[in-house]
């Protein structure tokens, strides 16, 4: 049987969060490729309704990346983020989801070294928390 | 309507294709719904490449195309041009997926890779079905470019855009252009001086019609978007006009000092000064801190640090005008006032404080009262004629402001002489009654009346003196009456209060004097009283005070005087019941106390001892434990309230009472008070007064105090000298008279006194600068302006700064005398630097002195680069300018001097580097391959270099007379603030990020932001010019091309489904949505929208979407990610 390997969708922002995976690229740094990104132009972009939408598409894991708080390039936008997501796992609690599969994470441009150590922390992490429970009828599959 | 979608994977040479499967991607995609083409290419951005996207779209109908390759940041546009190219609305018809930076390049294993990039081009081509046609606005580009920072690179570009017809605003925070580049002396591999080739620049910089100078500025605030910001500037206040020649009279007066900036504070400047003499413009600056300590303290504003600069240059006569300014009675108080400012003054750190008071008197002494000139008065009509009520130091201020005004002051005073409690409550001894009448009659030539044994309350009255058309009162009379002790029989024969006491000797007239006189109350009155008994023949005269020693209010050293004197001072006991043998005092019960809470002054209560009551023997007693005012006069006169203190109610600015037209202060306002503050408040009165009769509002316009922290740094190594000490007279030749005791300073000890001032404020406003300037160049007044300019691109060139090695202890800078930075070295080799120009070793004792040259250095690569405590990255210049010490010092110290070059590579990159090395190296330089680890000092001041030598693989311990630290370029402090303010990043290195390290090093993801030189990565001249060159062509380019086009995806809402909540307006960080009222749904405004996304991720309703980031764009994301 092959192990569990989780979905994880992740929206990054495109000044700091994309620019960082793009510099995790070029310096050719690997991690584990369970992350699918999504650009968005900010964090503050994005949508309770997308977060809701993965995890009902069967995503183990959802990750939002952003500026950190006072380099946002639409100056606060990241903050908006950081508000929306404590709401967010308020009710992802509520749905039996579990908070833990919501990460909200700060990684600047320059940081590509940061984006892989989140990235290879989360897939750990989901790792040991299994599959969503939305997602434990279907099979585990390699992502 | 179907999609015909075009899928095109890119191989990027090996790059995707070492371990993406792409032929198996490209098949997968043509199982795709709505693919009807599907290809791999080597090189989709080549030219090649692009055609083959045109060509499948013309041939195949193409009404999609998405593209996996790099990021899309690499290629968007190229591929979005393509489409365009081929017929195609580029933001209907393209998308990009990476598969490169976020799949080739981070997965190892080729499965993964491959079933990754499977899974984005799922996600990508479902994504690309949704999206619409949009038509990006074009805007028109301002032509001109603002330059930030006027270093090398900002002068550069600056004269490149200037080259062009359009204008470069350079912004410069010093007051000179220049940079870090002209403070250098000769510069590597060409040995050009700095000067040499940057004076000409600076020079045209000046003189260009295209440039717009603006110095001694900063960026405030940048708002708006490519080729159309809109940017405030804050020019400092300069204090010098630009008709300023550069001549420098002005600072050969000044009396202030400091250390330059400029030369690393090797060397000293004035508060008025010029940074370098070549320095463009060619104009000096004044350097005003906050007003000192002792200046914000003083109620009366005076000038203090200007009149001591002023002494201390010899100016007595200046220094009283500028007293003179602020207060009339400089000698009264110079001998009496107890000296708020001296308690602020900052010298006390060192140690002591100035005896500013003393100071005052000395300076006041020095005229000659009678033939002082009055000032030319503009007089008013005759009508405009004010009454004051009292002559004393409240009073006297507000007459002589109103008589320097114009106006026609008349005082009433009830005694038979002005002066109020300075000439009656204070003794001869301390303050002699020709020194109170040389600065009366002085008032008096200003035009100010006084009638004596003039009292206001019985015959004449406020009304009356209304109805005798005075137009404006103003009451300072004061608070003479004494309180009561309020014990039995205190009205005995033999008691009398202090006040009542004094002011009969004072008026010359005899009163008795027991023999034993006991005196209660620990404040000046007590004091002089108890001093006067001495002297009116009491054998044994003592003081009763109810608290401590410590928090008795008298001076402190009026308080030893009198103990000199004989008086016994007894604390902690307060009198209880006068005792009396037939209506006679023949002495006083009083009781011990101890200090319990604090009460509402903050002082701690004393509490009675019980039990402790015991007896004190005497013939007279003298109360003087506080005074009140006499407020009969007030009765009567409507309008006029009194505070439940007995003191008469007033407006605490304008010292306006309730009754129109009447005014109150000094004393008979506050309660018993020091003279100072009454001064104070007649000065503001005069304000109000004279406000008043112009009919003007009474608050506005007001001078404010002056405040802020902000002050001068106190040189470290600053020596200690003892305040000076005032002559006074030996205590035997005192009691027997009225001789004045303190005898004044002679000039050397007031000269020598003012010295001892460490200028707090930096200039000190002693204006002796104006009488030199001939081109009346200097304003005093001058005040920060802020102006706003337009341009259509920015460059930021704002420089680096060499890193402080203090920290690295190990290296001794700061506490061995010849440990030098780079940047203090090249001061030194400069010819306007401390020692013109010559290499000379720093005196052991004194920093600021040089000896001789030194016969051997070391010279330290590496200090803070390439280092994992400090900055892993290498600096890059510090080998070639380390070469150049060694050149410099081999030739103007000497070829035998020897010379130690600890290095851990070298690194000669560029063109006749390599050969200048090796030039240097013939000429005998010693090049240690390792790092220095550590310098120590010997007792002699020679320092001991060392290093591991790797290539003998020995420990070397080297001794050098001087030592030259290599140390980092890194950002300035203030990166982060400018990184926000234009919307620019950081990387981890601390530098300016650029858009590509190697495709595009001088733009930055901001739109018409550009980088140039040091702020952007370590680099040398040569390369930090191209770069200037680099950046103006961007901005010459965005300038000719006129338009430019500003990205669509921006939001708007549907009005439709807007329910007009306006949460979305509170969102925008922008302010770019505004509610229609009419329609009742949110609008947003499409030239300021930036397209963040914070209405829509906030929206309830889901009104408001960002073009190009709708839900069912990125809904059709996630499905293509996560199912199958």
């Amino acid at each position: 049987m092959s192990e569990f390997e989780p979905k994880i969708v992740s929206f990054f922002c495109n000044w700091c969060t994309f620019t960082a995976a793009d510099l995790a690229g070029t310096s050719r740094l690997s991690y584990p490729s369970n992350i699918k990104i999504i650009r968005v132009m900010c964090s503050g972009m994005v949508d309770p309704k997308y977060v809701l939408k993965a995890f009902l598409n069967g995503a183990d894991g959802v990750l939002i990346g952003g500026c950190w708080p006072g380099d946002c390039h639409y100056i606060n936008g990241n903050l908006k983020a950081r508000r929306r997501v404590a709401l967010l796992t308020e009710m992802l609690s509520q749905y039996g989801i579990g908070p833990e599969r919501l990460w909200l994470r700060w990684i600047a441009a320059s940081e590509g070294t940061m984006l892989k150590e989140v990235a290879e922390e989360m897939t750990e992490k989901l790792k040991e928390l299994g599959p969503s429970p939305l997602n434990k009828t279907k099979n585990a599959v390699v992502a | 309507m179907s999609e015909r979608i075009g899928f095109f994977i890119c191989h990027c040479g090996i790059n995707i294709a070492y371990r993406v499967r792409v032929e198996e991607v490209a098949k997968y995609a043509s199982t795709f719904p709505g693919v009807v083409v599907s290809k791999d290419y080597l090189f989709m951005c080549s030219d090649p490449g692009q055609e083959l996207i045109e060509k499948e779209i013309k041939d195949n109908n193409l009404t999609r195309v998405v593209v996996a390759a790099c990021s899309p940041r690499m290629h968007e546009k190229t591929f979005r041009a393509a489409c365009e190219r081929a017929g195609l609305n580029p933001y209907h018809a393209f998308h990009q997926v990476c598969v490169r930076e976020h799949g080739s390049w981070v997965t190892e294993n080729e499965d993964e890779a491959t079933a990754k990039a499977i899974t984005i081009a799922k996600a990508g081509l479902s994504r690309v079905a949704y999206q619409d046609k949009l038509f990006p606005k074009k805007f028109s580009v301002n032509p001109n470019t603002l330059v930030v920072g006027g270093g090398i690179a900002g002068m550069e570009a600056s004269l490149n855009i200037a080259a062009s017809g359009n204008t470069a605003y350079l912004v410069e925070m010093q007051p000179t252009v220049g940079g870090h580049m002209l403070q250098y002396d000769k510069t590597f591999p060409t040995l050009d001086c700095a000067a040499c080739i940057g004076t000409p620049k600076m020079v045209a910089v000046g003189q260009n019609p295209n440039v717009e100078l603006m110095t001694y500025s900063q960026v405030e605030e940048v708002d708006g978007f490519v080729g159309n910001f809109k940017v405030t500037v804050n020019q400092k206040a300069r204090y010098v006009k630009s008709n300023c020649t550069g001549c420098g009279d002005c600072a050969k007066a000044c009396p202030v000092g400091n250390t330059n900036d400029w030369d690393n504070h090797t060397k000293s400047r004035k508060a008025i000064y010029i940074a370098f003499p070549q320095a463009v413009p060619v104009r000096y600056v004044i350097d005003k801190k906050d007003r000192g300590p002792c200046v914000q303290k003083c109620p009366a504003g005076i000038n203090i640090q200007g009149f001591v600069a002023l002494i201390k240059m010899g100016e007595h006569e200046k220094a009283l005008k500028l007293i003179m300014e602020k207060m009339p009675l400089p000698g009264s108080l110079g001998r009496i006032c107890p000296a708020p400012c001296e308690t602020e003054c900052r010298r006390q750190d060192v140690d002591s404080p100035l005896a500013i008071c003393s100071l005052k008197r000395f300076a006041a002494d020095q005229a000659d009262w009678g033939a002082i000139p009055v000032p030319e008065i503009d007089k008013k009509d005759e009508s405009e004629k004010v009454a004051i009520i009292g002559a004393g130091p409240a009073g006297l201020t507000t007459a002589y402001f109103l008589a320097l005004d114009g106006y026609h002051p008349t005082i009433f005073e009830k005694a038979p002489k002005a002066g109020g409690m300075l000439r009656y409550g204070i003794p001869d001894y301390r303050l002699p009654q020709d020194v109170l009448d040389r600065e009366i009659d002085y008032i008096k030539r200003l035009g100010v009346a006084i009638e004596l044994e003039a009292g206001i309350g019985r015959e004449r009255t406020i009304e009356s003196l209304m109805a005798e058309g005075f137009k404006a009162i103003y009451i300072a009379a004061g608070a003479h009456k004494s309180r009561k002790m309020n014990i039995k029989n205190e009205d005995a024969e033999g008691v009398m209060h202090g006040i009542d006491y004094l002011g009969l000797l004072n008026r010359g007239q005899k009163v008795h004097t027991g023999n034993k006189v006991v005196v209660v109350g620990g404040g000046d009155v007590a004091i002089d009283a108890a001093r006067e008994a001495i002297r009116q023949g009491a054998q044994e005269v003592t003081m009763v005070y109810r608290r401590s020693r410590t928090e008795m209010p008298a001076v402190e050293a009026e308080i030893k005087a009198a103990e000199e004197e004989g008086i016994k001072i007894e604390i902690l006991q307060n009198p209880i019941e006068v005792l009396t043998d037939g209506g006679k005092v023949v002495g006083v019960k009083c009781i011990k106390m101890k200090l319990g809470e604090p009460d509402e002054s903050g002082r701690r209560r004393p509490v009675p001892i019980e039990g402790s009551e015991y007896e004190i023997e005497c013939d007279m007693i003298i109360p003087a434990i506080g005074q009140q005012v006499a407020s009969e006069f007030v009765s009567g006169t409507d309008g006029i309230e009194l505070t439940r203190w007995g003191t008469v109610d007033a407006d605490p600015v304008t010292f306006h009472t309730g009754r129109p037209g009447v005014f109150a202060g000094g004393d008979v306002y506050t309660g018993p008070s020091i003279a100072v503050e009454a001064i104070g408040a007649g000065q503001e009165a005069a304000v109000s007064i004279s406000k008043y009769l112009k009919g003007e509002e009474l608050f506005e316009n007001r001078q404010k105090r002056p405040s802020g922290k902000d002050w001068q740094k106190i040189p470290e190594k600053t020596a200690k000298a003892e305040r000076a000490k005032m002559p006074e007279l030996a205590v035997n030749e005192r009691i027997a008279n009225y001789k004045e005791i303190e005898l004044g300073f002679s000039e050397d000890q007031a000269m020598a006194e003012a010295s001892r001032c460490v200028d707090c404020g930096g200039c000190c406003e002693c204006k002796l600068c104006i009488d030199q300037c001939k081109a009346e160049a200097i304003d005093h007044d001058d005040t920060d302006k802020k102006t706003q300019i337009e341009v259509g691109s920015i460059i930021v060139a704002t420089g680096f700064d060499p890193m402080d090695p203090t920290p690295m202890v190990q290296y001794g800078y700061g506490k061995y005398a010849n440990v030098f930075t780079n940047l203090e070295f090249e001061r030194l080799s400069n010819a306007t630097g401390p020692t013109s120009g010559k290499l000379l070793k720093r005196d052991l004792d004194d920093r600021m002195q040089f000896t001789s040259p030194p016969k051997s250095v070391a010279i330290l690569h590496c200090i803070g680069s390439r280092d994992k405590n400090h900055h892993e990255y290498c600096s890059r210049t510090c080998c070639m300018y380390a070469l150049k010490y060694a050149h410099l010092l081999k030739d103007k110290c000497g070829h035998d001097t020897e010379i130690y070059n600890f290095y851990i590579d070298m690194r000669c990159f560029g063109k006749g580097y390599e050969e200048f090395y090796k030039k240097v190296q013939e000429e005998g330089v010693r090049m240690i391959r390792g790092k220095a680890g550590s310098i120590t000092e010997k007792e002699n001041g020679i320092l001991t270099v060392k290093a591991e030598d790797t290539l003998s693989g020995r420990i070397v311990e080297v001794d050098v007379e001087m030592a030259i630290l290599c140390t980092a370029m890194e950002a300035r402090p203030n990166a982060e603030e400018v990184m926000r303010k234009f919307g620019i990043g950081i990387g981890q290195d601390g530098f300016f990020q650029e858009e590509h390290p190697k495709l595009a090093p001088v733009s930055t993801p901001s739109s018409g932001v550009f980088l140039a030189g040091a702020c952007q990565g370590p680099k040398d001249i040569p390369d930090t010019v191209a770069q200037a060159k680099g950046a103006a062509a961007e901005c010459l380019a965005l300038s000719s091309a006129g338009e430019v086009e500003v990205p669509p995806m921006i939001s708007s809402i549907d009005k439709d489904i807007c329910v007009g909540c306006q949460l979305c307006i509170g969102l925008c960080p922008y302010g770019a949505i505004e509610f229609n009222d009419f329609a009742g749904v949110s609008e947003v405004n499409s030239a300021v929208c930036k397209g963040c996304g914070s209405c829509s991720g906030g929206c309830p309703s889901g009104a408001p979407k960002v073009r190009h980031f709708t839900d069912k764009q990125i809904f059709a994301e996630i499905d293509g990610i996560l199912l199958n």
